[in-house]
């Protein structure tokens, strides 16, 4: 069979556009309906008939953009055909789409629907094919589609997958997880600016300061009190906390099968995310200093495709789990990136290296400071020194491995990233060397990995041998990899 | 040798130099006749004294940047610019002081062009430009002829498809 019926969107679409549409225009329309109710001015009363004319006119054009939008599967390719005045086709083909995730909030799920994106790799803005809502087994046809005839490349794995290629569960997130992660996210602290807000717009209504100056007196006098407040305001907040936390990273369940990494998370509004393990670009472990103090790490899967701030927590195995069970996850997950805990800092001589690079900064500061305000010239010296410390401990947090077949470097302070990726994933390199660093006998590397942006990790430090080998490595590597196939 | 990378074989023209020597003097001559415009009014309308120290400083890092990108950059960026290409990758290098080795896999190589400015006409040279899926790289001053024979060629071997051994590791 190789096409199919075309599609239109569910016809929910439709109500959820009306829904977004009021929710964009409620504040137009109080101004001119029920704040400037009385007014007659002339551009107040022209305003009202604008306003009308184009709320009837968007509300044509939606339901006008639902019946013109269509798509179909073809082959191994979508076609989006989209478009009220401008006709729009569009041509997906299955390989190209990195990653999908689909999200389901309350409102689809009291209509028993879903949502769907599909990302591709080019940065062009809306690149993604997206399906705001869908039924859930329409979601399932589509995946199933692209998920059967995705050409993959390698013939052991469509094997394996046909018969029956079985989804494993590694990690589903339990109480004591949940609670740990409410701590590290310092969610509990939510409870004060809540707090505050809450006083500082009852005080705009009322004059409750004084009263309020009043009970403060009352409390100091009776202290007992108000440590029982505190105790009873951490409680609360501990409670939301938690609850927040449920919300957020409730049902948390990763899977894989032989070709793909599954992630699920969410209770009330779900949302899952999957990800074909050859598109992982790299991966990245994060710590920030409270996650280090309690021994948890985040990993998230670096990929080609359009991540917004939301997906991309999504695309994080989960971000409170203990180092040590991340890490045996992502082995069994991905075994071609062996992570090392360890790693080695550079020799002493990198750091003075360092220290005698010039102080661009500092110097452009100084005299600029010297020109314009003298009696601010001390501000330099503040300069200099923020600059020395960064270097310091830049030189402290910074450290480079290579093994095999990945290479792994670790910067930071607070928070440290460590970044991991395979050779073949690498899409070009470059090593460089000043006259500085060829006195101290060391060079720059710099590697460029796909993802959204673009990601370019610079390691300034490496030792000249080092850097060398790691250029000829790579070009090797490389030569091994490609079995020319020419295209015509 | 610093490192044990070979360096790459090809080098670009000769003229480059003076490719390079008449189009920063062009450069160079605009912002400095912008400049003296500038001080010229300050002068002329009373401006803020700063303005006028500023554009004195300007003024005094162009000429030095002058002299260092006509009489001397030039000369040494044509004497050690190299590239190489050949099946497998697209290899660059460059910079004396600040000396850079690049080096580009040919299946990531997404697109490949000519250029030419109306200097660069004169002495029938062209820019190659290599785009990959991340950035784009540009080898500079190529004979006519060469020029187009690399674009031919480059297309050519940028049409390999990566074989899939991603998950076959050797070692």
């Amino acid at each position: 069979m190789m096409s199919q019926e075309v599609k239109r969107f569910h016809p929910a679409w439709i109500v959820v556009e009306f829904f977004a549409l009021m929710k964009n225009s409620i504040a137009i329309f109080l101004f001119l309906f029920v704040l400037k109710i009385n007014s007659t001015s002339t551009w107040i009363v022209w305003g009202r008939y604008i306003f009308l004319i184009g709320i009837t006119w968007t509300l044509i054009l939606i339901v006008l953009k639902w019946f013109l939008y269509r798509y179909e599967v073809v082959g191994d390719s979508f076609v989006l055909k989209e478009g009220v005045f401008v006709k729009e086709q569009r041509t997906v083909s299955f390989d190209k789409i990195q990653n999908h995730h689909s999200k389901t909030t309350f409102i689809h799920k009291w209509f028993g629907l879903t949502s769907l994106t599909l990302e591709t790799g080019t940065t062009v803005e809306g690149s993604a094919v997206n399906f705001p809502v869908l039924t859930v087994s329409e979601k399932e046809r589509i995946l199933s589609r692209m998920l059967d005839k995705a050409p993959s490349e390698d013939e052991g794995d469509q094997d394996e997958l046909e018969h029956g290629g079985e989804k494993k569960v590694h990690f589903r997130s339990n109480k004591k997880d949940l609670l740990k992660a409410s701590f590290t996210s310092l969610s509990f602290l939510a409870i004060f600016p809540l707090l505050t807000t809450i006083y500082f717009n009852l005080a705009d209504f009322f004059n409750i300061e004084d009263t309020a100056e009043g009970a403060f007196d009352y409390l100091l006098l009776h202290w007992w009190m108000l440590i029982l407040l505190f105790l009873l305001a951490m409680v609360l907040s501990v409670g939301i906390g938690y609850l927040q936390t449920t919300i957020k990273y409730g049902n948390y369940e990763i899977s894989d099968d032989v070709a793909r990494i599954y992630i699920k998370k969410g209770v009330g509004s779900t949302s899952s995310f999957a990800i074909s393990k050859e598109k992982v670009q790299a991966i990245v472990v994060e710590q920030s200093l409270v996650k280090r103090l309690l021994g948890l790490a985040s990993i998230k899967l670096i990929s080609v495709g359009e991540m917004k701030t939301e997906e991309q927590e999504t695309s994080s195995l989960y971000p409170f789990m203990p180092k040590h069970e991340a890490y045996l996850l992502l082995e069994t997950l991905l075994p071609h990136y062996p992570i090392q805990e360890k790693m080695d800092r550079f020799p002493i001589k990198v750091l003075w290296y360092k220290l005698l690079v010039p102080y661009y900064f500092t110097i452009i500061a100084a005299v600029g400071l010297f020109f314009f305000k003298k009696e601010w010239l001390w501000a330099a010296g503040v300069v200099f020194a923020i600059s020395l410390v960064t270097r310091v401990l830049d030189y402290f947090f910074t450290s480079y491995l290579r093994q095999g077949n990945t290479v792994q470097i670790r910067k930071g302070g607070l928070t440290n990233e460590t970044f991991i990726t395979h050779y073949n994933r690498i899409q070009q390199v470059s090593v460089e060397h000043s006259w500085l660093q060829r006195w101290f006998g060391i060079a720059t590397l710099y590697f460029q990995n796909r993802a959204n942006p673009l990601h370019i990790s610079e390691l300034n430090g490496v030792s000249k041998d080092e850097a060398g080998e790691f250029y000829n490595w790579f070009k090797g590597k490389r030569k091994r990899l490609v079995r020319r196939e020419r295209v015509s | 040798m610093y490192m044990t990378i070979k360096e790459p074989s090809e080098k670009i023209a000769n003229q480059a130099v003076q490719v390079w020597r008449i189009s920063n003097t062009i450069g160079h001559g605009i912002a400095i006749i912008v400049l003296g415009i500038l001080l010229y009014c300050s002068e002329h309308f009373h401006w803020y004294g700063w303005i006028q120290v500023t554009l004195y400083i300007i003024l005094g890092i162009i000429v030095l940047s002058a002299v260092y990108s006509i009489f001397i950059e030039p000369v040494f960026l044509q004497k050690t610019w190299r590239y190489e290409i050949d099946e497998d990758f697209v290899q660059m290098k460059n910079g004396k002081w600040n000396e850079s080795h690049t080096l580009v896999p040919m299946e990531k190589v997404e697109f490949v062009r000519t250029e030419q400015g109306p200097i660069m006409r004169k002495f029938d040279l062209f820019n190659l430009i290599i785009g990959t899926t991340t950035t784009q790289h540009t080898i500079p001053a190529i004979p006519a002829e060469k020029a187009k024979w690399l674009k031919v060629e480059i297309a050519q071997l940028a049409k390999v498809k990566e074989s899939d051994l991603s998950e076959r590791e050797e070692e």
